[in-house]
């Protein structure tokens, strides 16, 4: 039986035969005890969860007497818009709603690991790929569709046609770079700040420990700020009119 | 010129303490020394240091140009902000390497 968190364990007993022959259709390589893995249950937790608050504040929302929740929303929506206008320049409230699901997302994720009993799924490989992913097809397929598939093609080829054999290899490799990038980043600092909290942990149990949570707070919402700071610079690069 | 090269000859001199590492068999590690954990420990020295050289010197532009134009404070901040996160990263690439390949 593979060492399990709670809430994973909860899950395996109720979906577990669900999830199991999910995954058999699909050939993937799972263990059949635990279908369901570590991350993918803290996953569903956090996605619960911001549906949970969500809702809530939508269903709260108003003009005369606005809670302490839509306060923290309106703030939140206030400095994404303010934050893309600048860098996207106008016309960009339009990916407001997705950069603040996608911030919102890798926050609670990386703040998920703080609660003892449950575990960071940006702390795996798997899950900050997965969000990097994602935000890389959301350029790409906003910059087609803002200019048309051919005009961003073209775009690739660098400022002049004599050097496009040239800028068309750099730029597949520098857009495709960015991907790893991200997810390196993200994952990365995730994984040092458990990793330092342990090595800590096991030289000073008492007190110590406490200062690198503490900082670790802090990286998860730096890096999770940097991720949607990075996406917004992408999706500027790629909606970019030139006039 | 004779100090400078008084003291070459004392570097080489040195160098002959390292002897024994001929002695030393092929790439099998087995039994012996773990290399690949002493060699992470000196590349992650050197990129974490590399990396803060690398960030100081952002930090000291950004802050002496918002001396100048306090005015420009959110684009500095923005700008700031966006280097230190490219500059870590490097060495975060050190680290998931390390991660990786020591056992």
């Amino acid at each position: 039986m593979p060492e399990q968190l709670p809430f994973t364990a909860l899950l395996n007993r109720l979906f577990g035969s669900l999830a199991n022959s999910f995954l058999d259709v699909l050939h993937f390589k799972h263990n059949p005890l635990a279908p369901i893995g570590n991350q993918v249950a803290m996953q569903i937790l956090v996605v619960a969860f911001l549906i949970v608050v969500f809702a809530l504040v939508r269903a709260r929302l108003s003009l005369d007497n606005p809670g302490g929740l839509q306060h923290v929303f309106e703030g939140i929506h206030g400095f994404v818009t303010g934050q893309s206008e600048e860098i996207i320049g106008h016309h960009s409230e339009g990916f407001t709603p997705f950069l603040v699901a996608l911030g919102v997302f890798i926050l609670t994720c990386n703040l998920l690991g703080v609660i003892p009993g449950f575990e960071s799924p940006t702390a795996v490989p798997s899950v900050p790929l997965g969000c990097a992913i994602v935000a890389f097809c959301y350029y790409h397929l906003q910059g087609i569709k803002r200019q048309g598939a051919l005009k961003y093609a073209k775009h690739f080829l660098g400022p002049m046609p004599a050097l496009a054999i040239l800028m068309v290899p750099i730029e597949l490799i520098s857009h495709t770079a960015r991907m790893l990038s991200l997810t390196i980043r993200l994952f990365a600092n995730m994984f040092a700040g458990d990793m330092v909290t342990l090595v800590f942990f096991s030289l000073v149990p008492v007190g110590v420990p406490i200062i690198f949570l503490g900082l670790h707070i802090g990286v998860s919402f730096l890096q999770a700020y940097i991720f949607v700071l990075l996406t917004t610079v992408y999706l500027s690069g790629a909606v970019a009119e030139e006039h | 010129m004779r100090k400078s090269l008084s003291y070459v000859f004392l570097v080489l001199a040195m160098l002959c303490f390292a002897a024994p590492l001929f002695a030393q068999g092929g790439p099998a590690a087995s039994s012996g020394v773990n290399w690949v954990a002493i060699t992470s420990g000196f590349a992650m020295t050197i990129a974490s240091a590399v990396c803060g050289l690398g960030q100081a010197k952002a930090t000291s532009a950004a802050v002496e140009s918002l001396a100048r134009n306090p005015a420009a404070r959110p684009g500095i901040q923005l700008s700031l902000i966006l280097g230190l996160a490219l500059i870590e990263s490097l060495a975060l690439y050190t680290l998931v390497i390390i991660f990786a390949k020591v056992k």
